[in-house]
């Protein structure tokens, strides 16, 4: 396929998720309702807790990245999961459709509503708990938000390729995988409270170097060499690894007739 | 030249963790079709129809056998495949909120039509299978009817050299069954397009197949012209009498007839080799006394080869 038609297959991909997503409430309450009582709620409890501004921007942060991953990616996931839900996978596969072009089609439209969720919740957490996203920098902002996407385009993608492998019985892991990821990345507290074993996890989660970098501007002290570069790289090789499960889950679908059971 | 050309294809769904079952859905299938034909793939629920159309529109990989479409290795070269067929079914499904142009310009880009050639293609399409008046409406608002009707507009957006419709009149309307139909003969006319469809409708079958294989239990049992076919099942031919007295004990043990069966007035004999027969049957008639007030002769419905066939 040449670049125009790589370039049409991915566009084809963003338009249709947003298409779907403008006429579905469900999605309204995605992109704006969970993610306004997350800051509500945790900015509500760093005051009751008389948390220092420092520390309620560090759990703020946190609850942005939340948002901003969850919201993000389960647009990825929904490259498949629209068409599950509809029974029309087989139509999506039969097209001359790569897994680049649902991925990156998706994850286009996931950036948008993240960055629509986090503009959202930033003027809010500065409206109500004078929290200010801008004061790191538009750099380190910037490098927090790619690293929220790169996360979100690792988990959905990985999500994609369990659903394709396991049918619409792994569909619980398109909200519940983000949670545990987000739980051991440390989006409330710093890696080095969680035990020995369990840091060791959270060392091999991109996000949780991305949160780190951005908390350095904070006033908390890093606790990793190089962490953006260290993100970037595990960014790298997770969604190399997670587009190639996703492939050969495609691949297993089409010898098991799993994608002709979700198509009917 | 042929469309399709497999060998030896075979496919076994296997299911359950712990208690492995094993389902063989294909056994050693060949099949041959040329260009420019639409060819009819027949048999009973389960005999194994859809999977092996799946396997040729490459949505499954057979387990052994060599399976060659339009020139391509079903296996190996499946993208350059897919983008020179397509397929509709009879049970449609889409994404629900998307509008039926939408729908249709979806797929349109993914096959990489653009910009003022992609939105002429899905007027094309909609006038074609008179969607035009719904094309802004939500896919979930359609009825059944106009679902099939999507489906047939989505499966001609790539203009494709082969096309397979599984079951395409299912569920629809008589007179939007035949508008269908008339399609369908229009495009191959037209367009020399390759179509195989399967279908359980046999008149459907007898009415537009060139050619048409039944299948059963993973095994094609028979294939052949619609004609072929029901000469090779050896059925006879129907001869229909209005008899009076309408009953007469000895016909059904006369020689040369297979089965009689009375119905609306009618006795219907199902007669072996009937030119010859018909006219002792006449006169055998006659001397008992029996008068024979119409006789009407038919070849046997493809249905009966289907169910003769299906046994």
């Amino acid at each position: 396929m040449n670049l125009r038609g790589e370039l049409l297959a991915v566009w084809a991909v963003t338009l249709r998720n947003a298409l779907m997503g403008a006429r579905n409430v469900f999605f309204f309450f995605e992109l704006l309702f969970w993610p306004v009582v997350g800051v509500l709620s945790i900015g509500l409890m760093s005051k009751f807790l008389q948390l220092t501004p420092d520390q309620t921007s560090f759990v703020l942060v946190g609850t942005l990245a939340l948002s901003v991953v969850n919201v993000c990616q389960l647009e990825v996931a929904y490259a498949v999961l629209l068409d599950v839900w509809s029974k029309s996978l087989k139509h999506q596969f039969l097209a001359p459709i790569g897994v680049r072009h649902l991925t990156i089609g998706s994850w286009l439209v996931g950036v948008a509503r993240g960055f629509t969720v986090f503009v959202l919740l930033a003027v809010l957490g500065w409206w109500v708990f004078d929290f200010r996203v801008f004061d790191p920098g538009w750099r380190a902002l910037a490098m927090f938000l790619l690293g929220c996407f790169l996360t979100a385009w690792v988990v959905g993608v990985a999500v994609c390729a369990l659903i394709t492998l396991f049918g619409n019985r792994a569909e619980a892991f398109a909200w519940a995988s983000v949670n545990l990821v987000l739980v051991l990345a440390g989006i409330y507290y710093p890696v080095s409270v969680l035990p020995d074993s369990v840091a060791l996890i959270a060392r091999a989660i991109p996000l949780t170097y991305f949160l780190d970098a951005y908390r350095v501007h904070y006033g908390f002290p890093s606790e990793f060499h190089a962490p953006l570069a260290t993100g970037l790289a595990l960014s790298g090789l997770y969604a190399a690894l997670a587009h190639w499960a996703f492939l050969a889950a495609i691949r297993r679908a089409r010898r098991t007739g799993l994608l002709l059971k979700m198509s009917e | 030249m042929l469309a399709i050309d497999a060998r030896d294809v075979t496919k076994t769904f296997r299911s359950g963790w712990l208690r492995r079952r094993e389902t063989p859905a294909l056994r050693g299938v060949s099949l041959a079709v040329p260009r420019g034909v639409i060819w009819g793939l027949l048999g009973p629920n389960g005999a194994g129809k859809t999977t092996l159309l799946s396997i040729l529109a490459t949505l499954l990989t057979p387990d052994s056998g060599t399976v060659t479409v339009l020139g391509h290795d079903v296996v190996r070269e499946a993208t350059a495949l897919r983008r020179r067929l397509n397929m509709a079914s009879g049970r449609p499904s889409f994404l629900w909120s998307l509008r039926v142009d939408e729908i249709v310009a979806f797929y349109g880009r993914l096959y990489g039509l653009s910009g003022e050639r992609l939105r002429r293609r899905v007027d094309e399409l909609l006038e074609l299978c008179e969607l035009a008046p719904f094309r802004r409406v939500q896919y979930s608002e359609l009825s059944t009817g106009l679902k099939q009707r999507v489906a047939l507009a989505k499966s001609l957006v790539n203009d494709p050299e082969l096309l397979f419709l599984d079951e395409p009149t299912l569920g629809l309307d008589p007179d939007v069954s035949v508008r269908v139909r008339q399609h369908i003969a229009r495009l191959r006319r037209e367009h020399g397009m390759t179509i195989v469809l399967t279908t359980h409708y046999m008149r459907e079958a007898d009415e537009l197949c060139d050619e048409i294989a039944f299948i059963k239990a993973g095994r094609i049992l028979a294939r052949g012209t619609p004609g072929e076919l029901k000469r090779q099942i050896r059925l006879g031919e129907v001869v229909a009498l209005r008899l009076d007295p309408l009953r007469v004990g000895w016909l059904a043990d006369a020689p040369g007839i297979l089965r009689c069966v009375e119905a609306d007035g009618w006795v219907e004999c199902t007669v072996d080799e009937a030119e010859k027969r018909l006219p002792e049957l006449l006169r055998a008639l006659h001397a008992d006394g029996v008068v024979v007030r119409n006789v009407q002769v038919r070849e046997p419905e493809l249905e009966e080869v289907f169910v003769e066939l299906a046994r």
